[in-house]
């Protein structure tokens, strides 16, 4: 607080030193209380009083544009297929990410090589397994 | 032309035909409509454009069902006529053309006249338990409704002009 | 303390008034678009006319989320029971603005297949003349909407709401007494509803 220093100025306000906090207590308390009073009026109490309610059967039947839903339910089920192939796509995409900088650079660094073919060398047996279990087939 | 390769290979199968500014149209029989759309299918014809009727009124037999047909290589057109009397079916295409599928769904439910044979025989466009063909000359124009007959003004609710709520 | 006119900090007004002026400047419309109008539709809700500015800013293509259904465009016999169905799905308090007057009237089908004006199976507050109306048009008729919405009362509004069900209920029951469909029985109320002179089936 800024001190008053005109010469007729009353002195300022005595905080109890043993409850130094006390106000800023009170004010949190204050403020938990307006944020309740706002919540359960604007959530609870207004809505009650100007909210239509007019349960009608018509307005719980499916919106398939007006027409009766040909079908239960609106999800459906999608073949394993699509997932297996996402995820090889995902793998050999990131592959090809990787090798990008690598072929830019590799002069510069010629053992590098090596290293990118055991990586190469390591998708690919990945790549064998999954061509042998068939996860390359679509007609499955 | 077509039409004489037909009369050479099925001797009676054209009933009768004229042609109208280039516009080829034959008239075959009912019993006879499946071999002859075989061979001009041979002949090239294999896009059929539409299938609809024509009521006759008072006329014996009473329906024409007309059959439009493009040959795809040379660009012709030929108009198939079969005259089907009421309630007399006509062999459905769908096992030719799928474009006859919905083609003939309609005339089946403007006409009501019964394509032997559809897989799907559903009326297309009214709802299943319409009474009647609109398209035939005895179903009114207007189906019924007084709104359409008479002149009765303006159709708007009175109350719709006031601040009735 | 002395000298605070209230006059000049207090203001009175009715709950209605209050709701009303709160509902007309938030509706939320459900394009019914069945024929050119809607294209229409699109030129008035884009930037040159800008629906927005009349607070209906939000499109919702779910009756569950709107609470202002624009039929627009041509409403066929098989249609009338879907319009019917949309229409009761919609959250309360709900308005209907017919656009063009094939919605209003059949305009120039006056065929078996064409309902002759939606007011026959849906209330309708104001009706746009017009084959397409102008967008302009549209803006005017929502305008007229809203003026409209401010002279009602809550009430007046939730029972004229509640005369539609109450015809709903009925053709729920033609329904299952008969075994038609929707539309036959939409359809047979009516012409019913025309033999007796009536215009509306609600």
């Amino acid at each position: 607080m800024i001190k008053d220093w005109r010469p007729d100025a009353p002195d300022p306000p005595m905080t109890d030193p043993t409850h130094p906090f006390l106000p800023v207590l009170l004010l949190l308390l204050l403020a938990a209380f307006v944020g309740a009073a706002i919540l359960v009026v604007s959530g609870k109490i207004l809505p009650g009083l100007l909210k239509p309610e007019n349960p009608q059967p018509h307005k719980l039947t499916p919106y398939e544009c007006g027409a009766p839903p040909l079908q239960e339910g609106a999800r459906h089920r999608y073949s394993i297929k699509f997932y297996l192939v996402a995820m090889l796509f995902i793998l050999f995409d990131v592959e090809a990410a990787f090798l990008l900088p690598w072929a830019v650079q590799y002069k510069a660094h010629l053992w590098t090589f090596w290293a990118c073919l055991s990586f190469v060398a390591t998708l690919l047996v990945g790549y064998v397994y999954a061509w042998g279990k068939g996860a390359l087939n679509w007609e499955r | 032309m077509v039409i004489e390769r037909i009369d050479e290979t099925l001797p009676g199968a054209v009933l009768d035909r004229h042609a109208f500014r280039g516009d080829q149209t034959i008239v075959v029989g009912r019993d006879r409509l499946l071999e002859v759309i075989d061979l001009i299918y041979k002949e090239g014809f294999q896009l059929l454009l539409d299938v609809t009727a024509v009521d006759g009124g008072q006329r014996d037999p009473r329906f024409d069902v007309v059959y439009h047909l493009l040959n795809l290589t040379s660009q012709e057109r030929l108009r198939i006529k079969v005259r089907v009397g009421e309630r007399e079916s006509v062999p459905s295409l769908v096992s030719r053309f799928k474009s006859a599928d919905w083609a003939e769904r309609e005339t089946m439910d403007m006409f009501g006249i019964p394509f032997e044979g559809h897989p799907d025989p559903r009326r297309l466009l009214m709802w299943e338990d319409f009474p009647g063909h609109p398209l035939r000359k005895d179903f009114p124009l207007d189906g019924g409704d007084v709104f359409c007959s008479q002149d009765i003004g303006a159709s708007f609710s009175p109350d719709a002009r006031s601040p009735h709520v | 303390m002395a000298g605070i006119n209230l006059d000049d900090s207090v203001m009175t007004t009715r709950l209605d008034a209050v709701v009303n002026w709160a509902r007309k400047n938030s509706l939320w419309p459900l394009p019914f678009g069945t024929a050119c109008c809607a294209i229409e539709f699109m030129s008035m809700m884009a930037s040159r006319y800008d629906f927005s500015r009349f607070g209906a800013e939000a499109l919702r293509f779910s009756p569950r989320q709107s609470d202002m259904l624009m039929v627009l465009g041509t409403i066929t016999n098989k249609q009338a029971p879907i319009l019917r169905q949309i229409y009761a799905q919609m959250a309360e308090p709900k308005w209907v603005l017919s656009v063009g007057v094939c919605a209003s009237s059949g305009g120039m089908y006056r065929t078996y297949s064409t309902l002759q004006g939606i007011d026959r199976v849906v209330p309708v507050d104001v009706y746009v003349p017009g084959c397409p109306p102008r967008p302009e048009a549209m803006i005017y008729g929502a305008m007229q909407l809203q003026a409209k919405i401010t002279k009602e009362t809550i009430k007046g509004r939730r029972e004229h709401i509640e005369k539609f069900y109450e015809s709903m209920a009925r053709q729920e029951e033609l329904q299952k007494a008969r075994g038609l469909s929707s539309h036959q029985v939409v359809r047979e109320m009516v012409l019913a509803a025309g033999e007796n002179g009536e215009q509306r089936i609600w």
